[in-house]
């Protein structure tokens, strides 16, 4: 134990100088160096910052996925120095901005047109970063636009990005690559998808179109015609982001209000659409003058399937879980019990999962949940702490549908206790509560178990 | 075609296309001059006329592509509000598109003349050009202060870029990505870094801090201590 208490840090730093020598040869690093030279007084932090911002700013598509592999699979966070964790979370690429050449080159690319000649007028200055390119205004018709446009060699980055990274990560995690593959494997999915602006494009004119049935909820109108792979436009949308919003002290009505509608929003896809937008990052959202929640970027969905769907929401919804038989059979399902566990372990991850799942579930066990409450994050909190010092969660487990399902719904209660609302949990239950799913699950196991 | 005249009528451009095509065509070019004429139905003469050999159109070809690039970019209406850092990358830019449209016969000529580091022989038509162009855009970044004057190393600068342009050629010869997406960000990295080594930078505070420190040492010194 005590070799495992100094085991993370030299592993960081031997990773961090691993990465130091390995992969950054351009010229920001060079920069960082001569800095160094001129001056030693940079902290170690500050160091540690520019390492991270050096690994992330071309790896930084692991953002949040290594860490929720981290946090999720139960490793412990705070293996990594918070410069790291900082990073990790921040859901941005970072990349320097494209000069107004690659962007005129970019869009001949696409439209054949230099953006002067597309819009009415061009800012060619980005106005901010989004996850994997930039933002620019511009107006057409007296409207004012969204240009997303995507930095070059992103696609063809990715698979080489986590190639790289894969060592580094298992190392600083401290698992065998064997052990993570699947699960990188679905992160890199997910994260090839994000490249695909083309269909980042339909999907959001697809879920805007299936939201709008939600109240408080406003979608951007998407222009397919000047959209490409490399390029999207949409309506600009005025409004605040989350922490310029909580800035301007909204009042508690308010932030219930903005808090139900982004629950409406995640709970809706999940248990209606059974596909969800799974960047709960806060930059993703606006809020609007009206008081309205903006969405404003679908580039990451994950899709639910069945044979997750079903066992997941029936144990996270009340009832499954304390039927020891049922809840096991759904956990086998979940792979969060392995065939080869022995009946010692089944019993150890049953009431393990149980608990997790128990404390994932409370915000739907109330008619009302208030996330300002410190207790449930804190509960949390521990529990991850908790595991993390058990050699039982060392490997990972649970089907891979967990990472971005488990990312969603904690990234969704972090904004909730960020916006401090009270939010009703009621509007859109898991659709296994009129029981169907439950009852035809409890004949099941009872059947397979002869009871 | 033209009626019985003495002259037949033929222009640089049709003898380069000709020859364009025959390269292609056979991966190599034609056995003699004087058998390249004949198949053209011209004379000897009338190719001397235009061209001293093969070679001198190989280059052509790259020097009219750099001009056309440097006058495309040019008629943008956003040249002048770029800075020199954008008047090269947009250059750049535009000379890899242009390159596109012959990339065969560009590759086959930039593969046969093979030389790494010194200037291929076959840019050497082009490269008078790109550096008048380049010193050009050097002059007006040092002019408005984009870039440092150091004595010495000024005049290196247009240097500094024709290595880029060796590089990012190379590269672009290379390249198997979507729509030469790589030699994109090949250019937006290596013009950037080539800039950025241009502005000032600590490399120059050294310096004047050098300085500096050995005007007053000697003053120390002077001063017997």
């Amino acid at each position: 134990m005590k070799i495992q208490e100094s085991m993370p840090a030299t592993k960081v730093e031997r990773s961090a100088k691993f990465v130091k020598t390995g992969f950054q040869i351009g010229g920001n690093y060079i920069k960082h160096y001569s800095k160094k030279l001129f001056n030693p007084d940079l902290s170690r932090d500050e160091l540690n910052e520019d390492n991270a911002s050096d690994i992330y700013n071309s790896l930084s598509e692991l953002k949040g996925s290594a860490l929720k592999i981290a946090q999720m699979l139960s490793m412990d966070r705070n293996m990594l120095p918070k410069a790291y964790v900082n990073k990790f979370s921040q859901s941005q690429y970072n990349a320097p901005p494209l000069s107004g050449p690659l962007i005129t080159r970019t869009f001949i690319k696409s439209f054949g047109k230099p953006p002067g000649k597309i819009f009415d007028s061009f800012n060619p200055v980005s106005t901010n970063a989004a996850s994997i390119g930039q933002v620019h205004q511009a107006t057409l018709k007296g409207k004012k636009l969204a240009v997303k446009v995507q930095y070059p060699g992103v696609a063809s980055s990715i698979s080489s990005d986590l190639k790289m990274v894969k060592p580094f990560a298992f190392r600083l995690l401290g698992v065998s690559e064997k052990e993570l593959n699947v699960y990188i494997k679905e992160v890199e999915e997910r994260l090839l998808e994000e490249t695909d602006y083309k269909l980042e494009v339909r999907r959001s004119i697809e879920f805007s179109k299936a939201c709008s049935v939600l109240k408080n909820t406003v979608f951007p109108t998407y222009y397919p015609k000047l959209s490409s792979e490399k390029i999207i436009t949409m309506d600009w949308m005025e409004g605040l982001h989350l922490k310029e919003f909580l800035q301007t002290n909204p009042s508690q009505q308010l932030r219930n209000k903005i808090g139900q509608a982004l629950w409406d929003f995640y709970n809706f896809q999940q248990h209606e659409l059974k596909a969800v937008h799974a960047d709960p990052h806060p930059g993703n959202f606006l809020i609007t003058p009206d008081e309205k929640l903006a969405i404003i970027d679908f580039g990451c969905i994950k899709v639910i399937p069945k044979d997750f769907y079903d066992p997941f929401f029936d144990l996270v919804w009340n009832g499954l879980m304390n039927d020891k038989k049922a809840a096991i059979d759904a956990f086998r399902k979940l792979e969060l019990i392995q065939p080869n566990d022995t009946a010692q372990q089944i019993e150890f991850y049953y009431k393990s999962y149980k608990e997790m799942i128990s404390l994932f579930a409370l915000p739907y066990a109330s008619k009302t949940f208030d996330f300002s409450k410190p207790k449930f994050f804190e509960d949390l909190y521990a529990w991850s702490d908790k595991i993390t010092k058990m050699a039982e969660f060392k490997q990972p487990r649970g089907v891979k549908h967990f990472i971005y399902i488990n990312r969603t719904n904690f990234g969704l209660y972090m904004i909730l206790n960020d916006l401090k609302a009270t939010v009703n949990t009621q509007t859109y239950k898991p659709l296994s509560f009129n029981g169907e799913i439950l009852k035809q699950e409890k004949k099941r196991v009872a059947k397979n178990h002869g009871v | 075609m033209a009626k019985a005249t003495n002259k037949p009528v033929i222009t640089p451009e049709q003898i380069r296309d000709a020859y364009i095509d025959y390269v292609l065509t056979n991966n190599e070019p034609p056995k003699s001059v004087y058998d390249f004429a004949k198949k053209l139905g011209i004379t000897e003469a009338d190719f001397y006329n235009y061209f001293a050999s093969f070679i001198a159109i190989e280059k052509s070809v790259w020097a009219i592509l750099t001009i056309e690039a440097v006058e495309k970019i040019k008629e943008q209406e956003i040249w002048a509000q770029y800075s020199s850092r954008e008047k090269i990358l947009s250059f750049f830019y535009s000379y890899i598109e242009l390159l596109k449209t012959k990339r065969s016969f560009i590759i086959y000529t930039w593969k046969k003349h093979e030389k790494r580091l010194s200037a291929p022989v076959i840019l050497s038509d082009a490269k008078p050009i790109f550096e008048n162009f380049a010193e050009d855009v050097i002059q007006d970044g040092l002019d408005s202060g984009e870039l440092a004057q150091r004595k010495f190393f000024t005049k290196r600068y247009k240097d500094g870029l024709w290595m880029q342009f060796l590089f990012i050629i190379n590269f672009w010869a290379e390249d198997d990505s979507n729509d030469f997406e790589k030699t994109d960000e090949a250019i937006e990295k290596g013009i950037n870094v080539a800039f950025d080594l241009f502005q000032r930078s600590p490399i120059d505070n050294l310096f004047e801090y050098g300085k500096f420190l050995a005007r007053n040492g000697k003053l120390k010194e002077k001063m017997g201590i």
